[in-house]
């Protein structure tokens, strides 16, 4: 058996792969930086607005990143695997003795983790601009942004996962790209319909555990599938 | 020698298609075995059955005694194997591909950093060790693919097609490193449509044909057992004033002129034939430059078998 754990060291290096990918610079750079300077540019109407309470920096790189990080995760992780197989790199590994779920796994957590990275990046960022613009986040703020970071962080774990059950179904990335965009991102609202249809009371936490629930679900049906199917 | 490969009786569908119908081997410990058939005969499928990468299938795989599908560790821990095209993640080097290839194989850290720069030294590739996987030649990866199987040492090397895409020098290298392998213990199981290769290395080989080992054995047994023809090769530097006593021999062909094949019938001793076509050569006023007997090889028995339409 292998001298570490077969999911350390594979989580490691697809950690490694992906952190080294031109994908992961525009996450983690590129964008946080076109978003403040998009922000800069918006008209004062907007981002002083009285009564409104204005648009902080903050705010604005959340719904920017509510709406960008999960698609890209999605595809980053479908068009991953769904290239890497019929390049026949699962191979090598599937011939040694580890469980080839732990392939599946190492893929979800790499790019959530990398993506959440680019999250709080730039939210950071967001929130350093309004401490230089004077309005930093005061205490009454900041237990609402933390249930919206944790939400954004529930969407991205999400859309992982579907981007990884596409990903093992599909057999070309036009195929895998089509999912995500078309199919993935109506899934990742499926936490909220309970609430939406009033089966459920509206509480954040019973939201992001019935995420987590949903989220694990399908990377245990992607890996199922994975295993079962043949390389 | 016991069994360390032990098919069983294996079938295997994709589709409606039929690729392995009831195939049983037995592969012994410490030989070399050559896997040899033709186009879509299930080579590929048998080695990927027994890599396990096809899990969907009846019949019984064991390698060194454990089930490939119920002791699915236990028999991976035992195979090396090198699939026909080995895919890399794009962003590995070759360093670190064979870094964590060899340690989710159990390698130790020590072991590796021993092994790597060795095996990487014997296949000329130390120079390209911090080069990316995707910046290699096609028989680089190749070698490369052949590495990452002999890392950990196996029981069984399983290796598919393992001289496709490599230069003559490499391919010597690869026999050499199986016959060596072989000495110290590994068994070994490789498909190649380079017979003479597979001739020049296999201890015994089986042919596949329509999903089902036709036959299997030495290469002298089969060779024997078909019954194939010996051949006297000739070249004439000058030829005689006739050259008809040749048919009278046996089967006579100019391949180009002044070489000749003579097929020799069923049970003729080939030594008296040699002896007549030097006396009469020189009695009707010719020189002879070459002559000597050619024994049926692996091509020759290959293609004689499948156009006798064997195993059909």
């Amino acid at each position: 058996m292998a001298t570490r754990s077969p999911t350390r060291l594979m989580l490691r290096d697809e950690l490694y792969g992906f952190a080294k990918s031109k994908v992961m610079i525009v996450l983690w750079v590129v964008l946080p930086l076109l978003a403040m300077a998009g922000y800069l540019l918006l008209p004062k109407e907007i981002t002083n607005a009285r009564g409104l309470g204005g648009l902080s920096a903050t705010a604005f790189v959340g719904f920017l990143m509510s709406s960008v990080a999960g698609t890209v995760a999605a595809l980053m992780v479908a068009v991953d695997i769904v290239s890497e197989r019929n390049r026949k790199v699962y191979e090598l590994f599937v011939i040694r003795p580890i469980r080839p779920e732990v392939i599946i796994w190492a893929k979800f957590l790499a790019v959530f983790a990398c993506v959440t990275v680019a999250c709080l990046v730039s939210l950071g960022l967001g929130i350093a601009v309004d401490a230089i613009r004077g309005s930093p986040p005061r205490g009454s703020e900041l237990y609402d942004m933390l249930k919206s970071l944790l939400s954004l962080i529930g969407v991205v774990a999400m859309s992982c996962s579907v981007g990884v059950v596409f990903g093992v179904m599909s057999r070309t990335i036009l195929v895998a790209v089509i999912l995500v965009l078309y199919v993935g991102q109506n899934l990742t609202i499926v936490p909220m319909l309970p609430v939406y249809l009033g089966w459920l009371p509206d509480q954040f936490w019973l939201v992001m555990a019935i995420t987590a629930v949903l989220t694990g679900l399908l990377v245990v049906a992607a890996s199922v599938m994975f295993r079962r199917a043949e390389l | 020698m016991a069994a360390l490969v032990q098919i069983e009786n294996v079938r295997k569908k994709f589709y409606a298609q039929v690729v392995l119908d009831g195939l049983s081997l037995d592969i012994r410990e410490g030989e070399v075995f050559g896997y040899i058939g033709p186009n879509g005969a299930g080579k590929t499928t048998t080695l990927k059955i027994l890599a396990g990468l096809i899990t969907k299938f009846e019949g019984t795989v064991r390698v060194a005694g454990h089930d490939v599908l119920a002791d699915r560790n236990q028999a991976h821990a035992a195979i090396g194997f090198m699939p026909q095209a080995c895919g890399f993640q794009n962003w590995r080097t070759v360093q670190s591909a064979l870094d964590s290839l060899g340690e989710l194989s159990g390698v130790s850290d020590e072991l590796r950093a021993k092994r790597i720069p060795a095996l990487l030294e014997r296949f000329k590739l130390l120079d390209a060790r911090h080069k990316k996987v995707k910046e290699l030649s096609g028989g680089m990866t190749q070698k490369l693919g052949l590495i990452q199987a002999l890392l950990h040492e196996p029981r069984l090397l399983v290796l598919d097609e393992p001289l496709e895409g490599l230069d003559p020098p490499s391919r010597n290298l690869l026999k050499e490193i199986i016959r060596e392998r072989q000495h110290a213990g590994t068994t070994v199981l490789f498909s190649s449509h380079i017979l003479s290769d597979v001739d020049d290395v296999a201890d015994r080989i089986g042919i596949l044909n329509r999903g089902k080992i036709a036959t299997s054995g030495s290469i002298r047994e089969l060779v024997t057992d078909f019954g194939l023809p010996l051949e006297i090769e000739l070249e004439l530097a000058t030829p005689p004033a006739s050259t008809g006593f040749l048919a009278e021999l046996g089967t006579a062909t100019e391949r180009r002129p002044g070489e000749w094949r003579i097929r020799l019938a069923d049970g003729t001793a080939p030594d008296p034939v040699i002896h007549a076509v030097i006396e009469q050569t020189l009695a009707g006023g010719g020189m002879l430059r070459k002559i000597g007997l050619v024994e049926p090889d692996l091509d020759d028995l290959f293609a004689q078998y499948i156009e006798r339409g064997h195993g059909n």
